[in-house]
């Protein structure tokens, strides 16, 4: 094993390409680990390393490191799912110590992935007479306005403060230490819309619940909120309350 | 160029423009901003905007779309779903998690960072920057510089919007960068 791993100074472990063909080094298992693919294999697209890190995190749907005669009966779906997940990186200690931030640039930087992230929305939420997706700041403007543009609805940003010109409606929520404002336009939205609200990850839940207050004050209804990630310990998804939660990737 | 000059583009135009709003003094007194918040209320109207950048650039094997944040997010990301390409987003200081590079620009008073992820870019890849706006142009050159840096080509920067009062089409001419818009502002901001 070792002639194809290479142990960086920076403490990842970068893994030859055709490794993802074969069963991961044992001492490198798929429940300790949360790895981005790279590298070219089976005509698929996959980077040209893996970066391996060793954490307590599991990412789920890990399919494409399954035997192959295991991915005859994986349906399409989960076969979308799946390259998604591992197109997702981990890095420790962002944006401070003990924190392993789940990075979805690199699904952005697989054409299929996000397509097919996209899609998984898209094929959730058309034809169910949804009118705005709300998108909270930042990653949440990369995700919203392609499912927007799909289904037909407006897009309305939701934004830190000052930045949306004009008048607007603030909501302030908690943080870990300290407060935040999430804001959004004035006439947006109108009363009796129906929304779907989305942002990259949930983790406590705090922002995408002021997202939902700000379009409740102004008397739309909300149908879902929809991530890409869930971090589930967190439990965001019960301080949702009645409003449900609909994720591709569930991070433990 | 801007989009006004083709044929088979001016209805779209014209919609375009009419739904894009200008809020006086804001960030600051004098200040004209140009806001695209109301381009993104109008279905049809956005639709037709990212419609007329993928026409443009489909089929020309553009591989990368780098949009600046948080405007250049709101469009890019379409426009590379569309033409096949992947989205790296060009962000301010320590948003980006892991391994970045930095490029320093000018505003009017002060400096400001842009940053890129190492590995987003790879050397030869052809790429597409997109803002909603541009003005001084100082944005899309730190954004090029950048992209330059990791050894792409810049094909070109694409914006919903230009005020061409504040010359940043000349900038980017210097720099050999061509420069397409689909509306041009005016109003002369910053009057």
């Amino acid at each position: 094993m070792m002639n194809t791993l290479r142990y960086l100074s920076s403490g990842i472990f970068v893994i030859s390409p055709k490794l993802l063909t074969s069963s991961l080094p044992t001492s490198v298992k798929p429940s300790s680990i949360s790895a981005l693919a790279r590298g070219e294999t089976a005509g698929r697209r996959f980077y040209s390393t893996i970066a391996a890190v060793r954490t307590d995190l599991k990412v789920k749907c890990f399919s494409n490191m399954a035997a192959p005669d295991h991915k005859k009966n994986v349906d399409v779906k989960d076969d979308r799912i799946s390259r998604i997940s591992s197109s997702i990186r981990v890095i420790p200690d962002f944006p401070k110590p003990g924190i392993m931030f789940q990075d979805i640039t690199t699904l952005l930087l697989d054409p299929v992935a996000f397509k097919d992230s996209i899609d998984l929305f898209i094929e959730r939420y058309k034809g169910k007479d949804i009118s705005v997706v709300a998108g909270v700041e930042a990653r949440g403007f990369i995700f919203g306005p392609p499912i927007a543009l799909a289904i037909g609805a407006k897009f309305v940003p939701m934004r830190k403060p000052n930045k949306l010109p004009g008048a607007v409606i603030s909501e302030e929520y908690s943080l870990e230490y300290g407060t935040d404002i999430m804001e959004m336009h004035v006439g947006a939205v109108q009363a009796g819309e129906r929304v779907l609200v989305i942002d990259d990850l949930i983790a406590t839940g705090g922002t995408l619940v002021a997202a939902i207050k700000l379009l409740e004050r102004v008397g739309a209804s909300i149908v879902e909120c929809a991530c890409v990630i869930e971090l589930p310990d967190l439990k965001g998804r019960d301080r949702l309350g009645d409003k449900p939660l609909f994720v591709l990737v569930s991070s433990t | 160029m801007s989009a006004g000059e083709n044929d088979g583009c001016a209805d779209r135009i014209d919609a375009i423009k009419s739904t894009l709003r200008v809020v006086p003094d804001f960030p600051k007194p004098g200040i004209l901003f140009l806001d695209i918040t109301t381009l993104l209320l109008d279905p049809k109207a956005f639709k037709d905007t990212i419609d007329l950048f993928v026409e443009r650039y489909k089929q020309k094997n553009i591989s990368v779309v780098a949009g600046i944040e948080a405007r250049g997010f709101m469009f890019g990301p379409a426009i590379a779903l569309a033409i096949g390409a992947k989205f790296v987003p060009l962000r301010k200081p320590k948003k980006l998690p892991g391994e970045v590079i930095s490029e320093k620009y000018v505003l009017e008073y002060g400096t400001d960072c842009l940053e890129m992820h190492v590995g987003a870019v790879e050397p030869g890849e052809r790429a597409l920057v997109v803002d909603d706006l541009v003005a001084t142009g100082g944005t899309l050159c730190a954004a090029m510089n950048l992209l330059e840096r990791a050894g792409a080509v810049v094909v070109e920067c694409a914006c919903v919007i230009e005020v061409p009062d504040l010359k940043g089409r000349e900038r980017l001419r210097l720099q050999g960068k061509p420069l397409y818009v689909l509306v041009e502002s005016q109003f002369e901001a910053g009057s």
